[in-house]
C-alpha cells in the first residue's frame, strides 16, 4: 500500500534576532507534517530513502513524491538566486531530470535531499540569468500577499530586495542566501560550494552589508 | 546484473556526475576536428576544466578555426592563447568571477585592452557582476574608441556606481554617433550621460 | 550610540531575511512536465537498444541520448532577429550559437528581394559570428558591433543578448 505523500518543512535556520517566528510563512501543510514527525508516525529521513528505492525500481509515482517534496522549498533558493520564476522553474526542472538520471548515485539516499540540493546549487551558477529585469509590479509575488493598507509599501519592500539581490555577485549572493535563507552551517556551505569557510564567511559578510547599504533608505522611509 | 548495455550507461553517468573527473570527452571535437587536433584541444579543455575555467569557449574557437579552414597548428594556438587570457582574466577579476566574466574578460585583452583596466573595473564594482561593463568596454574598442578613452568612461560608470542599463546605453550612444559618421576621438561621443537626479521608477 | 546602529543594522538585515524567507510556491506542472520527459526517454532508450547491436554502445551516442537535450522550457532563452542585405542566392548564419556549423542554421528570403532573415533563440550571453554567403563568402552583420577579436582572419560580429 502507498504510503501518503508528506511535504517537508524549511529547516529552522540561524536568523538574526529580531525575526522571532520560525515557523514564518511555512505553509499549512508543512507545518502538519512537521507535527506528525515529532509525534514519532514516521521519520522524514526514511521517506526519501524509501522513495528512492522504489524511484529505482521503476515508480515513477514515487519520485512524483519526492519532486513534491522539493519542488518548492528549493524553487525557493532558486527563485532568490536567479530572480524570477520561470529560471526557477527550468532549474528545478533540470535538476530533478539530472537527479533521476544518476539517482544510482545517490550514495546516501536518506539525505536525498542534500544530495539534490547540491545538483539545484550547480544548475542555479551555471543558468544565465536575464540582464535586465522585467519589473511589473507584482510580476513575481509569492501568493501569501499581506493585508490591505500596506500592500503598497509592501509591495515596494519585496521589489527592493529583489533588485538589490540582483546587483550582488552571484557567488556573494549565493552564499547570503545558503547561511541567511537557508540557514545552512559554513562547514555544509563549504562542501556544496567548494569554497573554504574563510572565503564563505567573507561573502556572506559582504553580501549583507552590501543589502544594508542599498536597502537603508527604502527601509527607513 | 551488469550488462555491457548497463557498463555503459554507468560509464556516462560517471563522467557526467562525478566531482572532479577529467572534463567528459567532447564528442564535438572528436566528431569535426582530426584525431590530432580533437586530442590538442581536449588536453586545453581538461586544463581549463581543472584549473576550474570555463570550457565552452574553447571549444567553441576550436570549431570556429575548423569553420574558417584554419590549419591544425593556428587551431592550437589560438585554443591555447584563449586558455592564457582566461586565466589572465581570472588573475584580474579574482576567484569569484563566474564563466561569463571571464569570458568576456578574455574577449576584453584579446581587443588589446589591459589586465589593468580589468582589475581597476574589479576594485569599483567588486560586488556586482561585470560582464556588461565588459562587453561594453571591449565595444567601445572595437567600434575604434580609443582604448583609454573607453577605459575611463567605463570606469567612470562604475565608480558612480550606475546600473547595467546605463552602460549599455553608453554604448548604444557610441554606436549611433558612429553610424552619423562622427569621430570616435571626439569627447562628448563617449562621456557618460549626467547622471540622472534619481533612479525613475521601475529602473532596475 | 554603536549600539543602538548595530541593533538598528540587525532588524535591517532581519527584515530583509524575514521577506527572503517568505515561501515561493512555483509551478506544479514542473513535476508532470518531468515526468513526461522520463517517459518519453525512457521509451526511446528502449526502442534504440532494440534497434541496434551491443557495438554501438560508443560512449558518445548514450551520452547524448541519455543526457540531453532534455525538453528546455522557455524560460531565460530571448528571441533574437538578425536580418541582413546580401546578393546572393543561400544565406546562412555561423556561429558559437550552432558550434560554428554552416549547415545549421540558413537564413530565408523575405518579400524585399535581396534581404533575409532568420530568428534565433537565445540565452543571455556574448556570441559571435558571421554571414556565410552562398557557401563561400563571409561577412560581418553591419547593424552588431564588429568582434574587436578574429583569430581566423574572418569577418566577425557580436551579438550581446541581454
Amino acid at each position: 500500500m502507498r504510503e501518503p505523500l508528506v511535504l517537508s518543512t524549511q529547516r529552522d535556520s540561524p536568523i538574526p534576532s529580531s525575526v522571532t517566528d520560525p515557523s514564518h510563512g511555512s505553509p499549512p501543510a508543512a507545518r502538519l507534517s512537521q507535527e506528525r514527525v515529532e509525534r514519532g508516525l514516521f521519520k522524514v529521513s526514511d521517506r526519501d530513502a524509501v522513495l528512492v528505492a522504489r524511484t529505482l525500481d521503476g515508480d515513477l509515482g514515487a519520485f512524483a513524491c519526492l519532486m513534491a517534496r522539493y519542488r518548492d522549498s528549493f524553487g525557493h533558493y532558486a527563485f532568490h538566486m536567479l530572480g524570477n520564476r520561470e529560471d526557477a522553474q527550468e532549474v528545478m526542472q533540470d535538476s530533478f531530470l539530472r537527479a533521476y538520471a544518476a539517482l544510482r548515485r545517490c550514495r546516501q539516499p536518506d539525505r536525498f535531499g542534500a544530495w539534490l540540493f547540491r545538483i539545484v546549487v550547480n544548475r542555479c551558477r551555471t543558468v544565465r540569468r536575464r540582464l535586465h529585469r522585467d519589473w511589473r509590479l507584482g510580476a513575481d509575488l509569492p501568493d501569501n500577499v499581506p493585508a490591505a493598507g500596506d500592500a503598497a509599501a509592501a509591495l515596494e519592500w519585496r521589489e527592493e530586495i529583489a533588485r538589490a539581490l540582483a546587483r550582488l555577485r552571484p557567488r556573494y549572493r549565493e552564499a547570503f542566501l545558503l547561511r541567511y535563507v537557508r540557514g545552512l552551517e559554513y562547514r555544509e556551505m563549504a562542501d556544496l560550494t567548494g569554497a573554504n569557510e574563510p572565503t564563505l564567511r567573507m561573502r556572506v559578510k559582504r553580501a549583507a552589508d552590501r543589502l544594508r547599504e542599498l536597502l537603508q533608505d527604502v527601509h527607513d522611509g | 546484473m551488469s550488462t555491457p548495455r548497463t557498463l555503459a550507461l554507468r560509464a556516462v553517468w560517471l563522467l557526467a556526475f562525478a566531482p572532479g573527473a577529467l572534463a567528459a570527452q567532447d564528442h564535438r571535437l572528436t566528431e569535426r576536428l582530426d584525431a590530432a587536433t580533437a586530442e590538442g584541444v581536449q588536453r586545453v579543455v581538461d586544463s581549463a576544466h581543472a584549473e576550474g575555467l570555463p570550457t565552452e569557449p574553447l571549444v567553441q574557437k576550436a570549431l570556429e578555426g575548423k569553420t574558417m579552414g584554419a590549419t591544425s597548428g593556428r587551431i592550437q594556438s589560438a585554443v591555447d592563447a584563449l586558455f592564457g587570457r582566461l586565466a589572465e582574466a581570472r588573475a584580474a577579476l579574482g576567484r569569484d568571477a563566474s564563466e561569463t566574466e571571464l569570458t568576456a574578460g578574455a574577449g576584453a585583452l584579446r581587443a588589446g585592452l589591459d589586465a589593468g583596466s580589468l582589475r581597476q573595473l574589479h576594485a569599483l564594482r567588486s560586488d556586482e557582476p561585470l560582464t556588461v561593463p565588459i562587453a561594453v568596454l571591449t565595444d567601445l574598442v572595437a567600434e575604434g574608441v580609443p582604448p583609454d578613452q573607453a577605459t575611463r568612461a567605463v570606469l567612470d560608470l562604475a565608480r558612480n556606481g550606475r546600473s547595467d542599463a546605463e552602460f549599455m546605453a553608453l554604448r548604444k550612444r557610441v554606436q549611433t554617433e558612429r553610424r552619423r559618421g562622427a569621430s570616435a576621438d571626439a569627447g562628448p561621443v563617449v562621456r557618460p550621460a549626467a547622471p540622472p537626479a534619481a533612479d525613475p521608477p521601475g529602473s532596475p | 550610540m554603536d549600539e543602538r546602529h548595530e541593533e538598528a543594522q540587525d532588524r535591517l538585515l532581519g527584515d530583509i531575511v524575514a521577506e527572503l524567507r517568505r515561501p515561493v510556491p512555483l509551478d506544479p506542472s514542473v513535476d508532470s512536465r518531468v515526468l513526461a520527459a522520463i517517459r518519453e526517454r525512457g521509451a526511446g532508450r528502449r526502442r534504440w537498444i532494440a534497434g541496434t547491436g551491443a557495438a554501438a554502445l560508443a560512449a558518445g551516442i548514450v551520452l547524448a541520448l541519455v543526457l540531453g537535450p532534455w525538453p528546455s522550457t522557455a524560460g531565460g532563452a530571448r528571441q533574437v532577429q538578425l536580418r541582413l542585405a546580401a546578393p546572393a542566392s543561400h544565406v546562412a548564419v555561423v556561429g558559437d550559437f550552432n558550434d560554428w556549423d554552416p549547415a545549421a542554421t540558413p537564413l530565408r528570403p523575405t518579400s524585399n528581394p535581396g534581404i533575409w532573415t532568420v530568428e534565433l533563440r537565445l540565452k543571455p550571453g556574448r556570441y559571435h559570428y558571421s554571414f556565410l554567403l552562398d557557401g563561400r563568402r563571409w561577412v560581418r552583420d553591419p547593424v552588431q558591433p564588429p568582434a574587436a577579436e578574429s583569430d581566423f582572419g574572418t569577418p566577425m560580429s557580436v551579438l550581446t543578448v541581454s
